[in-house]
């Protein structure tokens, strides 16, 4: 019963939290990055606003970007820590024997071989993902960089580097994306619940099953000792300094990444400067300027359709009404008349078609020239009193009869 | 006998019932439409003015040719059908102070026969700000004229004329741009005037984020329309590129999301210009290859000279046309597969074997050292 309870150290607490970080911040980068790829599809859509739009979410993927830069920093340097000063073997380094893992694994899946391959402390399947990590995060940290400095970018490179960077940030986020679903998910959650990042620790069957390479070292004592303290701190002396240099010249180089250029401006920008309203001069419909004023108390006391007198004579052959009426003349019409045009009359004036109008000149003109040799003024009707009958006027309101 | 007294009877009645009574002036020069014989007699004389309350002299002559010709005549509208306050003369007080208020008074009668087209108007630019207190922004006369009105949009030059009454700035941008050169120069009719983006009556304010928001689908109405594109060899994926980019996508997602929030990302006019846009290959042109590095400095002031190339220039990637975008997808078209393809067959088999594995030799599993099971 002991040894199936028997469990084996696989992470320690920093590499855990260190996992668990960047996990944190892949999710992160994840959720808000893939939604910009896909950012008119309706489930896109729906995440985006859900985190209150694009703009939104374009912040948290920077913030979760930047989380992602101080880990991959935080982890180079404690790489760099146990490479040059601790020199712990490099278990990660991929090697011919994880090719022939893969290939033994392969078989042995086939039924081709009976022997699981015994596999080291970090098997071919984690070696491929930490490597592919490795290598998405400094691609993504680079393209990343061009996306978010355009301008910056475009100074040492052709613009056409910023759209293609655009096209590897995106499509490598969607192969990161489905790698961690597929092999990582499976291996550590789906073929059996892998607990080493939660306790830090495998049980014996997991060791056998995926380390047993790492088990049999163990098992014989095959522990690399430890370094001799004299030896580390001698080490520090000189990594100290270095690393300190290189982790803050990492920090600043972050700190330019994030801070470097002012892309666009927040406002919006100026369409065009043209004033909307701006009368067209001249107007192109002039208001015709008023040259008389009719006095319109006037008019209103001559009135407009009611009570007048009717025009008593047929209208034929007179049609010019001032060639008898006028102001002045043979028939004139009340001073107050003035404004109107004498073509006019007839909206006031009705025709009364009842009267028979002005006697036709019945009688020969010949040796007749001067109507008032016969006609006396004193013998005419009281309307022709006034006017001015000189000659054949006349003649204008009593034509001959034919 | 009986009989003819009914006709009689019958005739008469007929006779009431087709009988007009005559207007007052029956015994005049027949009229031809009522009493707009009667009104013109006055004011067919160029020089009839009205003084206002405010001392502002206003003409009140109407051209009798004019009017005849109007839609309104011919449709057998008379004066007093609009002037619906004036039945006889002296006409009554005019209490409008000035010419203006006399029109805000009196085009609401355009509503008494277009009340479809009045109450959209509400909705409209010019009807806000006529409620908000402007009273020089356009009322219906404003735009289709009172004793001229003509069929509208006929010709169809006449749409921008009517605007710059107004807008005459922006008037003479259009007549530069490559719409307004094709309208006036070659009386196409394909080419947007001022209400096709605008619309005629339910103007939306083009300052607010939500017209700009939405003003590139304004575009694609035409730019994404194939029959119509073709016809002047202009690409209908314009829209889908843009759509497509970093401007679009983010234009789009607000358009759709939040259309009444601000945005700094472009839309085609702060590239294209609003009213003055030109053809791409027009040197006077913003996105000439020229000028295009100004245009987007506009927005990114600091742009160098490579920047603007980040812009793909409405083209879809290709081996001649950038072919770095290109490459660099068609790697990833085929390493994802590739990898994930890889993976997916590595899981598969490991699956595989185990689901058999367990089934065929769970009597062996002790050779395997196990303890467990």
């Amino acid at each position: 019963m002991a040894t199936t309870e028997k469990s084996y150290p696989r992470f320690t607490l920093a590499q855990r939290l260190e996992h668990w970080v960047m996990a944190l911040s892949f999710t992160t980068l994840m959720i808000t990055g893939l939604p910009q790829r896909y950012a008119l599809s309706p489930w896109a859509e729906t995440t985006i606003s859900l985190m209150t739009g694009v703009e939104t979410v374009r912040i948290i993927h920077r913030i979760a970007a930047i989380i992602f830069m101080l880990v991959m920093i935080y982890h180079f340097a404690v790489l760099a820590y146990k490479t040059f000063v601790l020199r712990v073997p490099m278990t990660m380094m991929p090697g011919i024997k994880d090719a022939v893992d893969l290939l033994d694994h392969l078989r042995y899946t086939l039924g081709l071989s009976r022997k699981h391959p015994n596999m080291p402390r970090y098997n071919y399947a984690e070696k491929m993902e930490y490597w592919a990590v490795l290598w998405g995060g400094v691609l993504m940290t680079l393209t990343g960089f061009m996306l978010w400095n355009p301008i910056a970018t475009t100074r040492l490179l052709p613009g056409e580097a910023v759209p293609a960077a655009r096209a590897a940030h995106s499509a490598e986020a969607w192969l990161a994306f489905l790698a961690i679903i597929i092999w990582h998910f499976y291996w550590v959650h789906f073929k059996f619940f892998n607990r080493s990042m939660f306790n830090g620790r495998l049980t014996r069957e997991q060791m056998e099953l995926e380390h047993a390479a790492e088990l049999a070292d163990i098992e014989a004592g095959r522990v690399p000792p430890p370094p001799p303290p004299e030896a580390v701190r001698q080490r520090q002396r000189l990594f100290t300094p270095v690393a300190a240099i290189a982790i803050v010249l990492s920090l600043v180089g972050l700190y330019f990444f994030v801070t470097f250029e002012e892309t666009a401006i927040t406002t919006i920008p100026p369409a065009e400067n043209v004033e909307a309203f701006v009368r067209a001069t001249p107007t192109p419909t002039p208001v015709r300027p008023p040259t008389v004023t009719p006095d319109l108390a006037l008019i209103s006391e001559v009135g407009f359709g009611v009570d007048v007198s009717a025009i008593s004579h047929p209208i034929a052959g007179r049609e010019e009404c001032r060639e008898c009426h006028g102001l002045e003349g043979p028939l004139p019409y009340p001073a107050n008349h003035e404004v109107f045009e004498l073509t006019d009359c007839q909206v006031c004036h009705a025709l009364d078609g009842a009267k028979p109008g002005p006697e036709p000149v019945r009688h020969s003109l010949v040796e007749r020239e001067l109507c008032q040799d016969c006609h006396e003024l004193d013998l005419l009707p009281q309307s022709h009193q006034e006017a001015d009958f000189n000659n054949r006027k006349c003649l204008v309101c009593h034509p001959p009869a034919d | 006998m009986k009989r003819s007294f009914i006709w009689v009877v019958l005739t008469l009645f007929a006779a009431l019932l087709f009988w007009n009574p005559p207007p007052a002036l029956a015994a005049g020069p027949p009229a031809q439409t009522g009493d707009q014989q009667e009104c013109l007699a006055c004011h067919s004389r160029p020089d009839l003015s009205l003084e206002f309350p405010s001392g502002e002299l206003w003409s009140v002559h109407v051209d009798p040719e004019t009017y005849q010709n109007s839609v309104h005549s011919q449709e057998g509208i008379t004066c007093t059908d609009c002037h619906k306050d004036i039945t006889d003369y002296p006409h009554p007080p005019v209490e409008a102070n000035n010419s203006r208020f006399y029109q805000l008074e009196h085009y609401q009668v355009c509503q008494d026969c277009h009340e479809d087209v009045y109450e959209e108007s509400l909705d409209g630019i010019h009807a806000r700000e006529i409620a908000s207190g402007n009273w020089d922004a356009a009322i219906c006369t404003d735009c289709h004229g009172a004793h001229d009105t003509t069929p509208a949009g006929e010709p169809r030059t006449k749409i921008p004329e009517t605007c710059s009454q107004c807008h005459s700035a922006i008037y003479n941008e259009y007549l530069e741009s490559v719409h307004g050169e094709a309208l006036v120069d070659e009386n196409n009719t394909d080419v947007p005037t001022c209400v096709d983006c605008h619309t005629a009556h339910t103007q939306e304010d083009p300052r607010t984020h939500a017209f700009r928001l939405n003003s590139p689908t304004l575009c694609a109405t035409c730019h994404a329309d194939e029959a119509l594109m073709e016809k002047y060899d202009i690409s209908t994926h314009v829209f889908d590129t843009y759509v497509a980019d970093f401007h679009g996508t983010t234009v789009t997602l607000f358009e759709r999301q939040s259309p009444d929030m601000p945005t700094n990302k472009a839309v085609c006019y702060d590239c294209h210009g609003v009213h003055n846009m030109k053809r791409a290959d027009d040197p006077e042109s913003q996105v000439f290859k020229e000028n295009l590095l100004e245009t987007c400095q506009r927005c990114h002031p600091d742009a160098t000279e490579n920047f603007s190339a980040t812009w793909l220039s409405h083209y879809e990637p290709d081996l001649n046309k950038y072919p770095l975008v290109y490459l660099v997808d068609l790697f990833y078209d085929i390493f994802i597969p590739a990898i994930i393809g890889f993976m997916g067959v590595v899981v598969a088999l490991d699956v595989g074997s185990r689901i058999l594995r367990r089934n065929r030799h769970t009597p062996e599993e002790t050779n395997t050292g196990k303890g467990n099971s």
